[in-house]
């Protein structure tokens, strides 16, 4: 007869920590709290092995346990009545919970000190209601159909609209864009690789106050950096927000000595997301980019949801690296399009006070714009070519192929993401030098437009 | 046995669960929505409602052993009170505002980690049966290397 347990996948999200009783083998019993409840199959469940000691000692004299977990969306407590069958220290089960626990201690800091030793398979005996915790609202097995919300359907409305996006800068909001009205998922971002190794760099993001395009994460640290190292989806729902809190301070003075305050752009994000979603975006296991999803509103991802979050990841990168490709083979014999549509002039241009100082610092490889971090790395190197040729010849207009060839960008070699970082400069220059833009003139040509008095200085 | 400062903290408004075992050594437990600590610190009284409370008082009529989990949602600040049955009854009339005034401590914090607190009015919090225990043990909970440390 079915336990009924996969119907209660909304209560195995760590949104309301569980309670796990255990008996030693002389009758003490012990109580303790557990971050999370992992769902395996229709009769057993796995719970993390990595501090409460007291209960692992005792499962090990006397398997029986009672793990009590509650509904977040109709308060309805159960009792999970538990026989311990084994430990499983690698495989699938193993790294997918110490992903997750990793994924967490990383956000406060502590990576490395919160670790999972194993992965203790439990088979459920019984499922039963708690009393004293009765529920509200429709019981979680009549919300099935409707937690699942990366379904098939949405999936299709989403692979439409993408499908219907004409290179890689339309491609890319359009997926933010899709997510935020096809899902419901408001703030999202999207990173690339960047120029250093493990690194990645924002190259979109939707719904944060600032666009945060230019914004770095290294591989291993926080969310994103997890989901790149380990290239596997991250899900994080609401579980140990009091650890967020705790270490919050600790995680953020960590991350202002990793780089000079001026000299990185900060990863935008939510201040207390409530759930995380890391997806790489792999093509034939080569890392195209990571799609970030937060919500400030506990999500409850379904079982069903981790298909289909790899087929979108799948998806998305195909998708992406396509139209970097299509963009680099069109930028080689660059052609204006018909007609292309007047853009406003920059906004400083109406201004009184239109001056702006451009500084270049070479060997920090830095632009800086009236002493403000601009932009660093290939992008910067390309805004400063783009300036000089201007301000020397009074030329606007200019061409991929032309910066694809220039030597003294030092493009790599190989996958040169010339496209991506034009795009990257385009969107750091809205958000923080409107005055200067990137406008396109058709596949493969783009115009600098200045709406300012731009002052150049170049410093060693 | 329990500190002031221990005390303080055990009786603000926690989520707090007491778990019991029957002859086969299989675990009961019950949700509490308060705690009383006795003044010389050597004793609790832990609030069950009635309920949910036949199992545990049947455990405890048979073996007398009793752990008792504390967890603050704010910082997730957790202690475990292991003890001894004494005695249980009825709560009495005077005791029903302790009770809710420590759940609507437990609701507060909820609100100040962004749960809001009706989600969890649905539970049962009274009547209650009132479980004394003579404290025997004290472990520090919260998630961490100290988890499972003895704290006195």
């Amino acid at each position: 007869m079915s336990l009924g347990l996969e119907t209660l996948t909304s209560c195995f999200q760590g949104i309301i920590p569980a309670t796990l009783y255990t008996c030693a083998a002389d009758g003490t019993p012990n109580s303790a709290y557990l971050s999370h409840v992992e769902y395996v199959d229709p009769s057993h469940v796995a719970l993390s092995f990595q501090f409460f000691n007291k209960s692992r000692r005792n499962v090990e004299e006397n398997p029986q346990a009672l793990v009590r977990v509650v509904d977040p969306d109709t308060q309805q407590g159960w009792a999970l009545r538990l026989r311990l069958v084994r430990s499983e220290t690698s495989g699938p089960l193993f790294d997918r919970m110490a992903l997750r626990i990793e994924a967490i201690a990383s956000y406060c800091g502590m990576k490395g000190i919160f670790k999972l030793l194993a992965a203790d398979v439990y088979e459920v005996v019984s499922v039963s209601k708690v009393p004293e915790q009765p529920g509200q609202g429709p019981a979680a097995s009549d919300r099935r159909g409707l937690d699942a919300v990366f379904t098939m359907r949405a999936l299709q409305h989403l692979t439409e609209r993408i499908s219907a996006a004409e290179g890689l800068e339309p491609l890319i909001d359009a997926i933010l864009a899709g997510l935020d009205e096809v899902f419901g998922f408001s703030h999202s971002m999207i990173l690339l690789p960047g120029e250093q190794p493990r690194t990645l760099i924002t190259i979109a993001t939707r719904g944060y106050p600032e666009n945060g395009a230019g914004a770095e994460a290294r591989f291993g640290e926080g969310i994103t950096g997890l989901v790149a190292e380990a290239r596997k989806p991250i899900r994080i729902s609401g579980l140990m927000r009091g650890m967020l809190y705790a270490y919050a301070a600790r995680f953020r003075a960590e991350e202002a000595g990793w780089c000079p305050a001026e000299r990185r752009i900060a990863l935008p994000g939510l201040a207390n997301p409530a759930s995380q979603l890391g997806v790489p975006l792999l093509v034939r296991g080569d890392l195209v980019g990571v799609l970030v999803i937060e919500s400030e509103t506990p999500y409850r991802f379904h079982e069903d949801d981790k298909q289909t979050i790899e087929l979108l990841g799948a998806y998305l990168a195909m998708a992406i690296r396509n139209a970097v490709l299509q963009e680099a083979s069109e930028a080689a014999e660059p052609r204006a399009l018909p007609a292309p549509p007047p853009r406003e002039a920059p906004a400083a241009a109406a201004g009184p006070a239109g001056a702006l100082e451009l500084a270049y610092y070479r060997a920090d490889d830095v632009v800086l714009v009236d002493g403000e971090y601009l932009i660093r790395g290939l992008p910067a190197r390309i805004l400063w070519k783009l300036l000089t040729i201007h301000a020397a010849e009074g030329r606007a207009e200019f061409t991929n192929r032309e910066l694809r060839l220039d030597k003294t960008l030092q493009l790599p070699e190989y996958k040169d993401n010339l496209e991506t970082r034009l795009l990257l400069l385009r969107r750091r220059l809205e958000q923080k030098c409107p005055a200067l833009q990137i406008a396109s003139r058709g596949r493969g040509r783009f115009a600098l437009v200045t709406g300012a008095a731009v002052t150049l200085v170049e410093r060693p | 046995m329990i500190d002031a400062e221990l005390a303080l903290f055990l009786q603000q408004g926690l989520a707090i669960n007491i778990g019991t075992r029957d002859a086969t050594l299989a675990p009961n437990a019950a949700y509490a929505p308060a705690a009383a600590v006795e003044p010389d610190g050597t004793h609790v009284v832990i609030y069950v409602p009635v309920v949910g409370a036949d199992a545990v008082l049947a455990d405890l009529a048979h073996n007398g052993q009793a752990a008792v989990v504390f967890a603050r949602p704010m910082d997730d600040r957790a202690c475990q009170v292991k003890g001894t049955y004494v005695s249980h009854r009825p709560a009495t009339d005077d005791e029903r505002a302790i009770v809710r005034a420590q759940w609507d401590g437990f609701m507060q914090q909820l609100e100040m980690i962004g749960t809001p607190g009706e989600s969890t009015r649905t539970w049962i919090t009274w009547p209650c049966v009132a479980i004394r225990l003579r404290v025997t043990a004290l472990f520090n909970q919260t998630p961490g290397p100290d988890a499972g440390a003895r704290l006195s």
